[in-house]
């Protein structure tokens, strides 16, 4: 692509002041001034180029470039059979479905019951929950396309459950991401759980056959109060005509558990994942953990932040990767100690398999730490499945394909694993050992 | 612990222990950088034209280039242009033999503890004493003369071996590499040059100490090694520098080039002038240390037990080319009152088969703040490719910081790369156990840092082990909780 091509959503992005102004004033709601003030701050930082720390791997402007891509902000119409693919077998659930970000009230199922809130972000701008947490997350401001969400996004899903409220079922939302013309969609969603609340939440993705290539700018905050516990599980159905930054920033308050697992599966050409937890509280519990299966010129980019700002805080983050032909990814994890953060236990791991005869990998695990009381490590490893494991099974009579797929299964088993939805781990298992066999 | 407070505030008040100067008339140009001070520079080391022109490329460089932003500290402001760029104790006679150099010097070294006359005898070390800029006195030069190694000062090679200087020169550190390195291109005064030729194994361990004195003098040696097919040389290089206020910048640069099956051992104990409690003073340490294994199963090892410097800032590298070559990088990085080092290693695998291993020791105290950062990366040619990298620190005291900040990047499939970094103080619970057996909690920190320093310690000539260890121990004395 030649770079004298014009193209509107990237000068609307770099140039065209106004344009990218009138789009902030389209929403048209009680936000005008937080959306100001997130565009200004966008336009401050600028879009990241390769000499940008955060991004050195990740190219962001070349998959802007891409395509002529149109904002939208009005909602699409699909019928219950696109969203039938994104069934989980066996799974009892409460299942909504939003449309590029926006509630499809149709299709869903929206859990009702004392103390629970669920419905489109848009529709409770002036809650409580949303007044008082609403951009709130204190990694947003430097996040520059979180900014640039802030400023132009359409709708989300808002979820907030009184204190001592339980979900009894899990929460499936589908994302269904669609569109006749290329399209820069920005949903927003904001999860608040109160003192003692607990939900469970799965996010799975649908991409209906169509010429038209999606690029979400998706940005989600979750709140996790006092004793709450979330469990959170983002599975990204991959697509080729899918292009997605999915921002996902939480805070964690005293005594709370956040358990976010996150699956990238292949075919989408580039995703990446910004997910930061804030400590803001002691004696937390976060587990983050992840697993890539990418393939063919796919770019996955992962990048984690843990902040420790209170002591006595405990996290756990293993992400596995698996490259496939000539995928690439990226791994960053930064773990932050603050002074006061005493008592801290902080892991990290990265372990990646690669596959793929021009697959790479670039990890950069960090280690921030300001105090001494603290027992923080980080791991990596990139590699090939060993020889001998090889060999046994192949010994075994099981061909080189099926011993590939039974290796790769193992190696992903330490997160799948650890899935608390049977029917959801089964899932994922299909999924990775379908990707395999082929 | 009960007393830790104590201890930790024992460490800040801690006095720089070999703090003294020496007068010596030096020959000093004026202050400041331009092309003039270059040509002066060249012309009083009486410089072929072809290096004249280099320095200048050099400086031109320098001159396009800007100060990094990305390094984990507040860069100093530094002003280049009230720095001497040149400064040599005055010429005397030509020297025979050791008698014969100034006394005063001879003293210096003493209280550095290398009496060079016993040093002789006892352990086999020559030693290129730098002084300020100019080598003064070089030892066993005959002995290493007969197997056709080259020991000399870098001056010394341009007039005599200008051939391998300019063939070498650059070559792994070019001029336009950083702007420390491009400095140094412009301004160096003087440093070591060593080449070993084919197929000898050089006898002794090669050393030099160097000592920066006059004030304000920025030191800006060069240090070219080269190592001939089929060769072995290991080069110690160990400093301490004199209590100064003023702040004094050091940007070195050392390169070294392995030819076929040879292999190159680099180590260096750092204990320059770290500055007050306070952070006043002490020694900007920006050094660029690379090395190429050029050739197919060549070796470059580096060792480094920093302790000095206000500012320690440095990544010897190594560029793995030739196919089946290693590259080793082990380091200790001290740092207490408000001392700062960045420092790590870089290793790329370019060549097939190519091996690396990285073990960095952090210890960090009072206010200090030591990162590690480093860089593997493997290229696509680098089939089975090896790596393994260690890192680990160690806090004592809750005002000190330590942060790692390693990129790994591979391109081939084959290549097998593992990284672990761990955080932690010293166990209360391994001092409990240490003072049960009799132990006062003093000698079990320092036995426990001893035992945490090891690995990297072990990878130390022997003379020099002893003398890191007893700078450890100096370092961190009186201390630990």
């Amino acid at each position: 692509m030649t770079s004298d091509m014009t193209l509107p959503l990237y000068q609307t992005l770099t140039a065209d002041e106004t344009a990218l102004s009138a789009q902030v004033s389209l929403a048209g709601d009680n936000l005008q001034d937080i959306r100001r003030t997130a565009l200004e701050r966008f336009k401050a930082i600028g879009l990241p180029t390769l000499k940008t720390e955060e991004w050195r791997f990740t190219n962001i402007q070349r998959y802007l470039k891409e395509f002529s891509y149109e904002f939208l902000h009005s909602a699409v119409q699909v019928s219950a059979d696109t969203v039938a693919p994104a069934t989980i077998a066996g799974l009892d659930c409460y299942r909504i479905v939003l449309v590029n970000g926006h509630l499809e009230t149709a299709l869903s199922e929206l859990p009702a019951g004392k103390g629970i809130t669920i419905g489109a972000l848009s529709a409770h701008t002036t809650a409580p929950g949303f007044t008082t947490w609403f951009n709130e997350q204190p990694h947003l401001a430097s996040a520059v396309l979180a900014q640039l969400n802030t400023a132009l996004f359409a709708d989300g899903l808002y979820i907030e459950l009184a204190a001592n409220t339980v979900l009894e079922k899990p929460v499936h939302i589908v994302h269904v991401y669609t569109s006749n013309t290329p399209a820069f969609v920005q949903p927003r969603h904001l999860w608040v759980l109160n003192r003692c609340a607990a939900a469970t939440i799965i996010e799975t993705t649908v991409h209906p056959n169509s010429q038209a290539v999606t690029f979400a700018n998706s940005v989600l905050e979750t709140v996790v109060m006092e004793n709450a516990e979330l469990w959170h599980y983002n599975v990204q159905q991959g697509a080729e005509n899918f292009r997605e930054v999915h921002t996902t920033a939480a805070q964690q308050y005293k005594d709370s558990r956040y358990h976010h697992y996150n699956f990238t599966l292949p075919n989408t050409p580039f995703t990446r994942n910004n997910l930061s937890v804030a400590l803001k509280g002691s004696h937390t519990e976060t587990n983050l953990k992840g697993i890539y299966l990418a393939n063919k010129h796919q770019h996955v980019d992962n990048h984690t932040f843990m902040d420790h700002i209170m002591p006595d805080c405990y996290s756990n983050e293993l992400y596995k990767g698996v490259l496939l032909d000539s995928s690439n990814a990226v791994f960053t994890g930064k773990i932050l100690v603050h002074q006061e953060a005493q008592k801290t236990n902080a892991f990290q791991q990265n372990n990646n398999l690669l596959l793929g005869d021009k697959a790479d990998i670039n990890s950069q695990p960090q280690l921030e730490i300001y105090a001494d009381d603290v027992k923080c490590s980080h791991g990596f490893t990139a590699g090939q499945f060993s020889e001998e494991s090889m060999f046994y099974l192949r010994s075994r009579g099981i061909g080189e394909d099926a011993a590939k797929a039974l290796m790769v299964n193992a190696f992903s088993h330490d997160i799948t694993n650890d899935v608390s939805i049977p029917e959801l781990q089964q899932h994922l298992q299909d999924q990775i050992a379908g990707i395999m066999n082929n | 612990m009960i007393n830790s407070n104590e201890i930790i505030d024992d460490i800040a008040n801690k006095e720089y222990e070999f703090g003294f100067s020496t007068d010596i008339e030096m020959d000093i140009a004026p202050p400041g950088l331009n092309e003039d001070i270059i040509r002066f520079i060249s012309a009083k080391k009486n410089e072929p034209e072809w290096l004249l022109e280099w320095r200048l490329k050099g400086f031109a460089a320098f001159k396009k280039m800007e100060f990094p932003k990305w390094q984990h500290f507040e860069m100093p402001t530094l002003d280049l242009q009230a720095l001497s760029y040149y400064a040599a104790p005055r010429k005397k006679k030509q020297l025979n033999s050791l008698d014969e150099v100034d006394p005063e010097l001879l003293a210096t070294f003493e209280k550095l503890g290398i009496p060079l006359n016993e040093q002789k005898a006892l352990t086999g070390v020559a030693v290129d004493a730098v002084f300020d800029s100019v080598s003064v006195a070089t030892t066993f030069k005959g002995k290493l003369k007969e197997m056709g190694v080259i020991f000399c000062s870098f001056g010394e090679a341009v007039q005599e071996h200008p051939d391998l200087v300019k063939k070498y020169l650059g070559s792994v550190v070019p001029h336009t590499d950083n702007i420390f390195a491009a400095l140094n291109a412009a301004v160096f005064s003087d440093g070591s040059f060593v080449y070993i030729p084919k197929g000898v194994r050089c006898p002794m361990e090669l050393s030099t100490y160097f000592r920066i004195n006059a004030q304000n003098t920025g030191q800006f040696e060069r240090t070219l090694i080269i190592a001939d097919d089929n060769s072995y040389v290991s080069y110690l290089e160990g400093c301490t520098a004199p209590m100064r206020d003023e702040n004094q910048l050091h940007a070195a640069v050392v390169e070294l080039v392995a030819l076929e099956q040879s292999e190159i051992k680099y180590s260096t104990v750092q204990n320059w002038y770290p500055g007050d409690k306070d952070g006043k003073g002490g020694i900007y340490n920006f050094v660029t240390k690379r090395g190429i294994c050029k050739g197919t199963g060549s070796k470059i090892s580096w060792t480094q037990v920093e302790t000095g410097s206000a500012i320690t800032w440095k990544y010897p590298s190594v560029i793995l080319q030739g196919d089946y070559s290693e590259g080793e990088f082990y380091s200790v990085a001290v740092v207490r009152n408000k001392q700062i080092a960045d420092t790590g290693t870089k290793i790329h695998h370019i060549g097939k088969g190519t091996k690396s291993r990285i073990i960095s020791k952090g210890i960090s105290a009072g206010h200090g703040d030591n990162s590690y950062r480093g860089l593997v990366a493997v290229g696509p040619r680098a089939e089975n490719a090896r790596n393994f990298t260690q890192c680990d620190s160690l806090l004592i005291g809750n005002q000190c910081g330590s942060h790692t900040f390693p990129y790994i990047e591979s391109r081939n499939k084959t290549a097998m790369i593992e990284h672990e970094a761990t955080t932690s103080k010293i166990g209360e619970d391994q001092i409990f156990y240490l003072n049960q057996r009799g132990i006062d909690s003093e000698k079990a920190v320092a036995l426990i840092v001893n035992g945490y320093v090891k690995e990297v310690l072990n990878q130390l000539p022997m003379e020099f082990a002893v003398e890191a260890q007893k700078l450890l121990s100096i370092t961190l004395e009186g201390s630990v909780g």
